[in-house]
């Protein structure tokens, strides 16, 4: 979108001042235990720089096609990754969580748009629904008042922004040339190509578009369900078991930590 | 034979999911590395975990199987076991240093890794949050002693 209105940028070029801005935003972004005026001004300019990143990653974007479906996913992606930095840089462990449901909102719709009905769904009800208030009963249960200061700063906030922006440069670039070459996983090796040559039947389909559409049809669900409960059943059964042990360990976890750390608090509180 | 004419360079929506992935991804790891906050640390975690149900699900879509659904399901299952067992980890953790800080349990670290040292923060100078207020409605009744008195014994 972007590309066309500033042709004179290469994709390069875009992609190394994006990456620079979002290490930049990220550095700016993170707790560094500045306060006052110092820290708003640190604030607002990385704000303003992980715009400047996002907008690049925007002119790398591609056309989907139609307008309507094309604004949908700018939507729930922007929604998305805004949320999730602000996750990663809020300061307040229950903003982080507030933020982290806003990011799993956009998430769905991202899941949605892909075609994942069931995933989108499930993502809120599991995620939002449960894990998230698991996570806000904790903080509820073990947040000190007012802003500790260990939230307040960060470790290595540098280095780590950095070491973000680097991975997903590179991830940038492999999805990038994607189009231009198709990955080695694809490519099929001698004897099995041979087989097919020799069967006389077409290769399987790699991107089948009918595929595609027929993953986008009414009875999604069923589908999903029917592959998950016959080629899968095994593995549903031992994430059951896995669910079960965790459940299992979490309890006994509690109850002989809630010995030991009786003595220990009082030690805490006595001198 | 041409085996590369089979294929085909995924769709653009395929390719845009994969850059929100990607970038989600980063996001969770970047935070992962530089919070200090347990709790913050896990939701970092659980960032990086829909990323990567972002990318399964544009593969999925690429493909046209259902491999990447029933994997983003699997992922699903084990995030919550995950953070079934993590936060009673984090609550012992809470019970025994009254803190949810990483470096509390920097007693754990490598001996060749130096302290990790905390030096003094500025106060901060935000004013407390403003809460609105209702008007109190209604009188409050006279409380009936004897009643109060039953019921603490329930």
């Amino acid at each position: 979108m972007i590309a066309s209105i500033l042709p004179s940028i290469s994709p390069g070029t875009l992609l190394a001042g994006g990456i620079t801005a979002t290490a930049a935003s990220l550095w700016l972004l993170l707790p560094s235990g500045r306060s006052g005026a110092a820290d708003r001004t640190a604030r607002w300019l990385g704000w303003l720089l992980g715009i400047v990143a996002l907008a690049s990653f925007l002119a790398t974007g591609h056309r989907l096609g139609s307008v309507g479906e094309e604004a949908v996913f700018l939507t729930v992606a922007l929604v998305a990754v805004i949320s999730g930095a602000a996750t990663v840089v809020s300061r307040s462990p229950v903003y982080a969580a507030i933020w982290f449901a806003m990011a799993l909102a956009g998430v769905a719709g991202v899941l949605l748009v892909l075609g994942g009905q069931f995933l989108g769904v499930a993502t809120i009800v599991v995620y939002a629904g449960a894990i998230l208030v698991m996570f806000l009963f904790v903080l509820m249960l073990a947040q000190p008042a007012g802003l500790a200061p260990y939230d307040r700063v960060s470790n290595e906030p540098l280095l780590a922004a950095v070491a973000g922006a680097v991975l997903l440069g590179i991830l940038s670039l492999s999805i990038g040339r994607l189009t231009a070459e198709p990955p080695s996983c694809c490519l099929m090796s001698g004897t099995k190509a041979a087989l097919l040559a020799g069967s006389g039947s077409a290769a399987e389909p790699t991107s089948a578009a009918e595929a595609g559409i027929d993953m986008l049809a009414d009875n999604h669900v069923a589908r999903l369900g029917g592959e998950l409960f016959g080629r899968h059943l095994l593995a549903v059964e031992v994430a059951g078991v896995l669910l079960l042990v965790a459940l299992i360990g979490s309890i006994a976890i509690v109850s002989r930590g809630a010995a030991d750390a009786a003595p220990a608090a009082a030690r805490r509180v006595a001198p | 034979m041409n085996l590369l004419a089979d294929v085909v360079a995924p769709a653009p929506l395929v390719l845009d999911g994969l850059v929100v992935g990607a970038i989600l991804f980063a996001l969770g790891l970047v935070g992962i590395l530089a919070r200090r906050n347990l709790i913050v640390m896990f939701l970092c975690a659980e960032l990086m975990l829909q990323g990567i149900s972002v990318s399964l699900v544009s593969w999925s879509r690429h493909h046209g199987d259902w491999g990447g659904h029933v994997l983003v399901i699997f992922v699903l299952t084990v995030a919550a076991c995950e953070a079934a067992v993590a936060l009673v980890f984090v609550l012992q953790a809470f019970a025994r240093t009254g803190r949810l800080d990483a470096a509390a349990w920097q007693s754990l670290r490598e001996s060749n890794l130096s302290r990790t040292i905390d030096r003094e923060l500025p106060a901060i100078d935000t004013v407390p949050p403003k809460f609105p207020k209702l008007t109190p409605a209604g009188v409050e009744p006279a409380a009936d002693e004897d009643a109060l008195l039953e019921r603490e014994h329930v």
